[in-house]
């Protein structure tokens, strides 16, 4: 972690390296991650499963730069996360929508831009950097389905809504990479599979690489290229699945037997994961 | 690029519906706005009034030492109504003089402690200690100081105004959600930005709690600054303490009621400021609906 590049890091993927994550210290200590391996290939969806507390969102925070790994490299196409999130590389999409209350929708899509503005520059002196033209906010939004809404306030939209302008407004500064923790676990089942294929849409149309926290097996199988199966702990990966499925992947999809395979699959995986977990609590 | 979803596609089902009338809101009703000329709205305050009245003039006809028959206050009013117009302007603008020396200070105190822990370690117990210690009681001491000019005054109700703001503001300075904080922080936002951008708004609401309750008490403040200064020429205060060594006590009720007209229209008009700014707040859209 000396200098401005981690180790073994390559501008094309986002790579973590025997990461650890320790919360607390002497008897309180909680190892939230022991060493995570993973490999990002630049404009990859990549999706993270596993039982609520093994880790999902402690890992996405160290990508994000919110948390320090206590051992380990973490490299955001070849940069570390700092650096990354100085240059507006990285955007978030927590698990609430986090808008600013008193702008109207369109305002707060466009609040990222007037952020940080010196980041565009350095963004072009980063290797393997995409270089895209600035998004038309109100093209975005109208894809997203929010055409009628640019001048709402967020207590006007409905919970759906709300986490849509959330996505817009991250892939508003044209991240390198999009990190979302569980953004659609709020929403109705109908509601998450029409919002999912808006976000495959974007996601399509701007190339950026996705990592999606998730709970849902569906979620996962549906959106990526590769899911992560984490189990507790300690916080590790237990598996990794490549979803070989054809692109684009509608919703029709989602009833086929090939599709069932892979949620067979990671369920499984899941299930070893769960029960790895609760042996040690019984015995 | 087909967005057509299952929401959107359930739309159809339900597409029969649009045809009837849509239900008109607020038929015969009046607007929040207009709800004030309903008698239900003012009739009962109305009624409360009276009643009080009848007491108060009771009370005044068997103990006139105690309260003045209201047509005394109302003849000393009307005797003079610019005296008391005057009178009420200069207490207004010590009170409102002496709140924008306590806003700015409080404010950019508050920015302050919220930014710099260090700050706040060293200022808030001394700001906790100026809170609990009686206010009132230090003006006479400022009035031997600076004399009976409008400055002891200006400090008192600075002081009285002071501690609300500072308290709101840096709570409210501190209470960015913290998801919103990570998807600022993932932007690399400075310290600067984020105060412009996030810190400042979400503090609105915490602002004109506030105020809401230093309005009112900066007239307190300039009215107890006032009484402690006998020999000031100006002032509801000094008005009242002068009808007091003079026994005239239809003409202190007199100003009295002024004081609680200033200090109503005061909260009136930061009620409507506060409307109006904080119209995105969810404490505002309730009570449209
Ligand atoms: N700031 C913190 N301080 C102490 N412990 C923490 C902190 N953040 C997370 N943890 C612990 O680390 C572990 C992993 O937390 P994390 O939030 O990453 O789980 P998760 O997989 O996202 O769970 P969920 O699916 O419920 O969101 C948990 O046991 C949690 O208690
Ligand atoms: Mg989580």
């Amino acid at each position: 972690m000396t200098g401005d590049s981690a180790a073994g890091s390559t501008p094309n993927s986002i790579s973590i390296q025997s990461a650890v994550k320790i919360y607390g210290s002497g008897a309180d200590q909680h190892v939230a991650l022991n060493g995570v391996d993973v490999t990002i290939e630049r404009g990859q969806f990549v999706s993270i499963i596993g039982p609520s507390g093994c880790g999902k969102s402690t890992l996405l925070r160290m990508i994000a730069g919110l948390e320090e790994p206590d051992a380990g490299d973490v490299s955001v196409f070849g940069v570390t996360p700092e650096r990354a999130c100085v240059a507006k590389m990285i955007g978030l999409v927590p698990q609430t929508p986090a808008l600013l209350p008193w702008l109207n929708v369109l305002k707060n899509v466009s609040m990222p831009a007037k952020i940080n503005s010196a980041a565009d520059r350095r963004r072009q002196r980063i290797d393997g950097h995409l270089q895209k033209a600035k998004p038309d906010m109100r093209d975005l939004l109208t894809k997203a389905g929010l055409g009628d809404a640019f001048n709402k306030l967020p207590a006007q939209l409905s919970g759906g809504m709300q986490q849509r302008t959330a996505i817009v407004r991250a892939f508003g500064v044209q991240p390198d990479v999009l990190l979302m923790d569980e953004p659609f676990s709020a929403l109705d089942e109908f509601t998450r599979e029409a919002i999912q294929g808006q976000l495959l849409d974007i996601w399509d149309e701007q190339n950026t690489t996705v990592v999606f926290v998730t709970h849902s097996v569906s979620e996962a199988v549906r959106l990526s290229d590769k899911v992560l199966v984490m189990s507790a702990r300690p916080g590790r990966i237990t598996a990794e699945v490549d979803i070989t499925l054809p692109r684009p992947r509608s919703e029709a999809m989602l009833k086929t037997a090939d599709f069932h395979h892979f949620e067979d699959i990671i369920r499984d995986h899941l299930q070893t994961s769960w029960q790895q977990n609760a042996l040690p609590s019984v015995a | 690029m087909v967005l057509m979803n299952p929401t959107e596609s359930a739309a159809v089902v339900d597409a029969p519906r649009a045809e009837q009338p849509l239900p008109v809101k607020k038929v015969g009703k009046l607007s929040p706005r207009l709800a004030f000329i309903k008698p239900s709205f003012w009739l009962p305050v109305v009624v409360l009034l009276v009643a009080l009245g009848f007491l108060w003039n009771f009370v005044a006809k068997n103990n006139p030492y105690l309260l003045p028959p209201l047509s005394d206050v109302w003849g000393a009013l009307a005797h003079n109504p610019s005296y008391y117009v005057s009178n009420a302007w200069s207490t207004l603008q010590v009170a409102l003089i002496g709140l924008a020396i306590g806003f700015v200070a409080a404010y950019l105190i508050a920015i302050l402690v919220s930014e710099l822990p260090l700050a706040k370690r060293a200022i808030m117990p001394l700001a906790v200690v100026l809170n609990v210690t009686p206010l009132v009681a230090i003006a006479p001491a400022l009035v031997i100081a600076f004399g009976f000019g409008p400055q002891p005054k200006l400090i008192v109700t600075a002081l009285i105004c002071f501690f609300p703001i500072l308290i709101n503001v840096s709570t409210g300075l501190r209470s960015v959600p913290s998801q919103v904080l990570q998807v600022f922080t993932t932007l690399h936002a400075s310290r600067l930005e984020m105060l412009f951008h996030v810190r400042m708004p979400t503090a609105l609401p915490y602002l004109f709690t506030a105020l809401r309750i230093v309005f009112p008490l900066s007239i307190i403040g300039a009215v107890v600054a006032e009484l402690s200064a006998p020999g000031a020429a100006e002032g509801l205060g000094t008005t009242i303490s002068i009808a007091f060594s003079n026994s005239q006590l239809a003409v202190v009720y007199a100003a009295i009621f002024c004081l609680a007209v200033l200090g109503s229209a005061l909260l009136a008009i930061i009620t409507a400021i506060e409307r109006r700014a904080l119209h995105w707040h969810e404490s505002m859209l309730d009570n449209k609906s």
